[in-house]
């Protein structure tokens, strides 16, 4: 049966979109206001309450905790929205003869969709406030949240076939993703910690483009370009792992949902 | 058996064809067999515990054909409907389609509980790639078709079961797929809507549309289609004209009926009188086929263990049990003639039987002279042939007159 992917991707993000702001009262509101009030509790507690610790060289510790944290939430709010997009869609996926891995790229392509413009909103007020890039730093940026949203994409794949058969796995990942936080750069910088435990770190794919983006974006540090090559190596290794999970065991997947 | 009478799978014009096609489920009760199925499907292996719902299946349809498919439940239909329109992945065999379908499977399409009406029929469309400035143009007439009113705006959970599917008939009456594959979609809606998806249909088939319906109602399969298959226990067990299998299915569904009521008490004598022959024209047959108002020549033998002239009633049944017409010798005064050694005969004829097609029996119950005891009977099967959409177990003269 032959389907038209593109408008059905399209409405399922629209689909997305409605999902997470139908009802509220700000509507589409949620979208500037969400990450910029963000922005506004992290440079009170670590700009006024806890001053003592925003001591990152010249950058201020909230802006360097914004530039860490808003593309690991990018990350993880894609990856953790994927893993239950088969279970969800069940009833459609049932009736509706749509290639399946559509249901995971609508959601991770919304959440990345949304959270990029946080992204890009929060970026906008920083500048505002003093912080400076140029076109070299931007464009590692922009790789850097590629690969994260490249990451989030195949991971994500993966998880939400897994967790088809393996129900307990949408626990699993969520408790993953917070530990994830804690062993990427997003609260602390990598050169502050010992050398051995700083270079075991630099083994997870996630640090190179949390880097990218935070060096490129502050214009200091080294760019990592070697490091984000091969976290998108890693990436790309991993959507061609679920791409053959999908053929292998996604073949049958409505008669397990 | 292949659905041979829905022509040649191997013709290369069909827009549905289907080969040799098994599906299986995987049983997954257990804690971990959900696991064992993932590893083993990693490894390129089936499931260990499967269940088998359809195998073998042969069958092609055609550009202007009209093919309905009966079965009882679980026999199969809705998973060979599934495997058509692409939503199951065949355990076995293949389908191949090279057409736009448009299907109603399970009621409603796959609508979303949550998303109102118009924003359901907005993925329905998009899914046949009806999008933008086109859908724009179609919804008023989608929202007409379906005539929800202002639910058309409210979340389908609020919906009917019926209001599902008017809207889910409403985007295919929009859409005007190639393929048009239904399921019990029929069976759901008021009268007034079932009306008025029939004349679609019947103008859709008319325009050369080309129809998969899945019926429990043999009035349905007989009205819209030309062709059909009999599913029984995921195989094939009959095709051919609509007619004649639904019919075969029907009397195949009362005479289960009957054996299932076969348990009731017999209210029969035994031993003192006992049929020794029943003919019907002129032959000692287990069935005989009649076209309809045809005639029919019984002949009864009795043997009367005291030389007693008997009487005889003779019955007609529906297949299921259904008495149809019933008369004895002593209401018609007729007598037996004696042919010797305690033996009697009875003459007997329906002239321009008006039973309507499908399966009866015909019963013949020896009585004293008296008619107040029934002995054990002997039955011959009788099949009317014939084509015909009215309802009931016989036709009744009438007229339509001038209003």
């Amino acid at each position: 049966m032959r389907l038209a992917s593109g408008p059905v991707l399209r409405e399922l993000l629209a689909r997305e979109w409605r999902e997470r702001y139908q009802g509220s009262v700000l509507g589409a509101g949620w979208l500037a206001l969400l990450p910029l009030a963000q922005l506004a509790v992290l440079a009170f507690v670590f700009g006024t309450l806890l001053p003592a610790r925003a001591s990152t060289g010249a950058l201020p510790y909230p802006t360097f905790l914004a530039l860490g944290l808003f593309p690991w939430l990018l990350f993880a709010n894609a990856l953790n929205r994927g893993v239950t997009a088969y279970l969800d869609n069940a009833g459609l996926i049932a009736r509706v003869p749509l290639p399946a891995s559509l249901y995971v790229h609508a959601r991770v392509l919304g959440s990345v969709v949304v959270d990029g413009a946080g992204l890009v909103l929060v970026l906008a007020v920083l500048v505002a406030f003093g912080l400076r890039f140029d076109m070299t730093g931007a464009l590692a940026a922009l790789c850097g949240v590629a690969v994260l949203a490249l990451m989030a994409l195949a991971l994500a794949r993966i998880a939400a076939l897994v967790q088809v058969f393996v129900r307990d796995l949408a626990a699993v990942v969520g408790q993953l993703t917070g530990l994830g936080f804690f062993l990427a750069p997003v609260l602390y910088e990598r050169a502050q910690l010992p050398a051995s435990t700083a270079e075991a770190l630099g083994w997870n794919p996630l640090v190179a483009p949390i880097e990218a983006i935070r060096h490129g974006l502050s214009a200091q540090g080294e760019l990592p370009w070697g490091a984000l090559g091969a976290a998108a190596l890693v990436a790309g290794l991993l959507l061609i792992a679920s791409i053959g999970l999908q053929r292998r065991a996604g073949r049958h997947l409505e008669d397990f949902l | 058996m292949t659905a041979d009478a829905v022509r040649g799978a191997t013709s290369t014009d069909a827009l549905v064809r289907v080969e040799g096609l098994a599906k299986r489920y995987p049983v997954v009760g257990a804690r971990g067999d959900r696991l064992a199925a993932l590893g083993r499907l990693l490894l390129g292996r089936a499931p260990r515990r499967e269940v088998e719902v359809l195998a073998g299946i042969d069958l092609a349809v055609h550009r202007g054909q009209s093919l309905g498919i009966v079965g009882e439940n679980g026999a199969g239909k809705s998973t060979l409907l599934k495997l058509i329109t692409g939503t199951l992945t065949p355990s076995a065999g293949r389908v191949v389609t090279t057409a736009r379908i448009g299907a109603l499977l399970e009621l409603g399409a796959g609508f979303h509980p949550e998303y109102s009406g118009r924003d359901n029929v907005r993925m329905a469309a998009a899914i046949h790639g009806l999008a933008g400035e086109a859908l724009a143009a179609k919804l008023p007439e989608i929202e007409a078709f379906a005539g929800i009113g202002r639910y058309f705006d409210e979340p389908v959970k609020h919906y009917s079961s019926g209001m599902v599917v008017r809207l889910g008939f409403a985007v295919i009456a929009a859409t005007r797929p190639d393929l048009l594959i239904t399921d019990e979609v029929l069976a759901v809606g008021d009268e007034h809507f079932q009306k008025k998806c029939i004349r679609w249909i019947d103008q859709y088939l008319a325009d050369g549309g080309t129809l998969l319906l899945v019926s429990h109602s043999v009035y349905h399969v007989q009205k819209l289609c030309r062709q059909a298959i009999w599913l029984k226990d995921g195989r094939i067990e009959a095709s051919g004209d609509a007619f004649e299998v639904t019919q075969r299915y029907q009397a195949w569904l009362e005479q289960r009926e009957a054996r299932d009521r076969a348990a009731a008490a017999d209210a029969v004598a035994v031993g003192d009188m006992r049929v020794t022959a029943l003919r019907v024209d002129g032959r000692t047959v287990p069935r005989i086929d009649l076209a309809m108002h045809g005639d029919l020549e019984v002949e009864v033998e009795i043997t009367s263990r005291d030389d007693r002239p008997p009487a005889l009633s003779l019955g007609l049944l529906r297949a299921d049990g259904t008495p149809v017409y019933g008369v004895d010798s002593l209401m018609d005064a007729a007598d037996a003639r004696a042919i010797g050694d305690g033996a009697f005969a009875f003459a007997f004829r329906y002239e321009r039987l008006p039973l309507l097609p499908g399966d009866y029996v015909l019963r013949a119950f020896p009585m004293d002279a008296e008619g107040l005891r029934l002995f054990a009977p002997a039955e011959v099967a009788l099949r009317i042939r014939g084509e015909s959409r009215e309802f009931g177990l016989v036709r009744l003269p009438h007229r339509w007159g001038a209003p």
